[in-house]
């Protein structure tokens, strides 16, 4: 094992991404641009992680800016005073996440690391160890090259370095200057979406084809997005659903045809097999599985987007905590059909937007506890509820502690589709940079006079624990909204 | 599951005199020791042993439930203890689920995970336990 005193930092045989959400990346660009244009700055950060089969995803959580006096304002780099460095190192006792320093290149220089960055980074690598005992050293550069945010950094963990590959920030796309070299030129847009890229422009086009989305659920409003952003070029689509088609489900799902339900093939194998068939080229990683289990969980974290398409309360919850903990931009939606005397009353869309600085669903007040459990039980557990239900009437007492009833959840083809083509549009706006969806929260009603349309916005709660463990990754498991249960049968990636 | 939640909020227990333990092996379990009852004056046990079930999805899914050892002289006059919920197994012993759910319409607050724990769930069990038949 090498020594952080060897520092050539290669890429590692999996990638390694950085994940930034919005409100860090804009205090941490406030901080290390402002000696710009000729000057640098810096700051300590610290970062929560994830170690998959994928590579190493890296999630800046918070920032430990230089006070008075603890950078040297008098020359051109980067100079850090001992106490600020002690200080940091000190804190880093008291908390699980890694450390490292973040810093600038004047403008239009390019983010390679220095001979001093390099010595830099050797000595704080070696430091900070003393204290974070094992955790990861990162090493970050920022800077504006041609106008453009151009972000560099390396890793020094197990006793290597290895280069940052992504850089992935919330909603804005940004490239990584990997190893602090200027990235390939794009390639021109295909024939294929020709119409896009005249409409959103040949850049944005190229982002959709770096970029990863992965989609929970490929039901209803699942197959529709996945169909939609197959199209639109997306690079790579993360799929994951635990069940298999069933006839009931042909009036939905976009792809599937009756032999599918007669052989009971699994959503994510229609899904894959028909994202390969509109485009060969896109990369379909499809799990038979739900989220939060750990493969599926591996793979989500890698993703520029999440959509949450299975309309559970329990996924919604599993949904947001990706957002908070891995920093990954999400979208939950949700359809329903009311009626009754031979008239559909509402047909009622919803699209929950989850950003890392969102509430979490408890904070929204969406979440029922009693249906949560019911989701997360045992086939075995439900059935004994139920009888104790029974029982319960019988003795002529309420049932609802051992069961309540949920109703079932009508929906029809075009009401998912529609949905989920919003949200793939939503995600599509997010890749690019192009758009945002103007809401937190919108509910509409299809036949309500003027759509019914309402946002509900709310912030988080005093004491949740969704404002503290943004960006905490793995290191925040404790506080993790969901667990797996342990009846769910293993993951199975086809 | 949430285990490192789980070892923290039985940490919280200890440093609060509460002697209770994580037993995960077939359905996952909280022993709580030596739980004070009501029972001296009525010539039952004045402590006991308690176990809950570690809800599936833990903490999104509600702790519910409370189970005494099979055959404890306090389970004919606990609040649902006639109202037999499973027998589960930890610890080398049976226990008996009873009908117990107070953050399931049983009087106790709504569920809230930010609030809630196997920390905060003891109150729960004392006051069950205080409330003999």
């Amino acid at each position: 094992m090498a020594g952080p005193s060897q520092l050539t930092a290669r890429a590692a045989s999996s990638p390694t991404v950085l994940r930034l959400a919005a409100p860090e990346v804009h205090a941490l660009q406030e901080l290390v641009f402002r000696r710009y244009p000729y000057a640098e700055w810096a700051t300590f950060g610290r970062f929560g992680w994830r170690d998959t089969p994928h590579g190493l995803v890296l999630s800046l959580a918070a920032l430990d800016p230089p006070g008075a006096g603890d950078l040297d304002e008098h020359v051109g780099h980067v100079a850090i005073a001992e106490p600020y460095s002690l200080r940091v190192a000190l804190t880093a006792e008291t908390h699980p996440l890694a450390v490292g320093v973040i810093h600038s290149h004047p403008r239009d220089y390019a983010p390679r690391p220095s001979p001093i960055d390099d010595d830099m980074d050797r000595y704080y690598a070696g430091y900070l160890d003393g204290f974070t005992r094992g955790r990861p050293y990162v090493s970050l550069i920022f800077a504006v090259v041609e106008d453009e945010l151009a972000v560099s950094g390396r890793v020094f963990w197990k006793g290597k370095w290895v280069v940052v590959d992504r850089v992935v920030i919330e909603r804005n796309p940004v490239r990584a200057w990997v190893g602090g070299a200027r990235p390939l030129p794009r390639a021109p847009s295909p024939e294929r979406t020709a119409r896009l890229a005249a409409a959103f422009g040949d850049e944005a086009a190229s982002r959709l084809r770096e970029s990863t989305v992965a989609v929970i659920g490929a039901g209803g409003t699942g197959s529709a997005a996945i169909e939609v952003l197959a199209r639109a070029g997306v690079g790579r689509l993360i799929i994951v659903d635990p069940d298999v088609l069933e006839e009931s489900n042909l009036e939905r799902i976009h792809g599937s045809v009756p032999g599918h339900a007669a052989n009971r093939v699994p959503k994510v194998v229609l899904a894959r097999d028909h994202v390969r068939a509109i485009d060969s080229h896109i990369d379909v990683q499809a799990y038979i599985g739900s989220l939060p289990q750990r493969e599926v969980l591996d793979a989500v974290v890698t993703a520029n987007v999440l959509l949450g398409c299975t309309d559970q309360q329990h996924s919604r919850l599993a949904v947001a905590d990706v957002a908070i903990r891995y920093l990954v931009p999400s979208l939950d939606c949700g359809v329903l059909l009311e009626g009754g005397a031979g008239k559909i009353t509402g047909q009622i869309a919803q699209i929950l937007r989850v950003l890392p600085a969102d509430p979490c669903p408890w904070c929204r007040e969406m979440i029922v506890p009693q249906r949560v459990a019911q989701e997360l039980m045992s086939e075995t557990e439900r059935a004994r509820r139920r009888l104790a239900a029974d029982a319960a009437c019988a003795r002529g007492e309420e049932p609802d502690p051992y069961w309540q009833d949920q109703p079932q959840l009508n929906t029809v083809g075009y009401h998912t589709t529609m949905v989920g083509a919003m949200i793939a549009g939503y995600a599509i706006g997010w890749l690019t940079g192009r758009f945002d969806p103007p809401f937190a929260r919108l509910q509409m009603n299809l036949v309500a006079p003027l759509l019914d349309v309402t946002d509900v916005d709310v912030s988080a709660g005093r004491d949740c624990v969704c404002r503290r463990i943004r960006g905490w990754a793995d290191q925040g498991v404790a506080d993790a909204l969901i667990t797996p249960p342990s009846h769910w049968p293993a993951v199975r990636p086809v | 599951m949430s285990w490192e939640r789980i070892e923290r909020e039985l940490k919280k227990l200890q440093e609060g005199g509460q002697s209770a333990d994580l037993l995960r092996n077939g359905r996952s379990l909280v022993l709580y020791r030596d739980v004070p009852t009501a029972g001296a004056p009525l010539g039952l046990p004045s402590t006991t042993d308690v176990v809950v079930p570690v809800p599936e999805g833990f903490p999104a899914a509600l702790i519910d439930l409370a189970g005494l050892p099979v055959g404890s002289p306090l389970l004919p006059r606990v609040k649902g203890g006639q109202n037999n919920q499973g027998i589960v197994t930890g610890d080398g012993r049976q226990w008996q689920l009873a009908s117990y759910h107070p953050h399931n319409g049983g009087g106790g607050p709504t569920w809230d995970p930010m609030r809630h724990g196997f920390h905060t769930y003891l109150d729960h069990l004392i006051a069950w336990l205080a409330r003999l038949s």
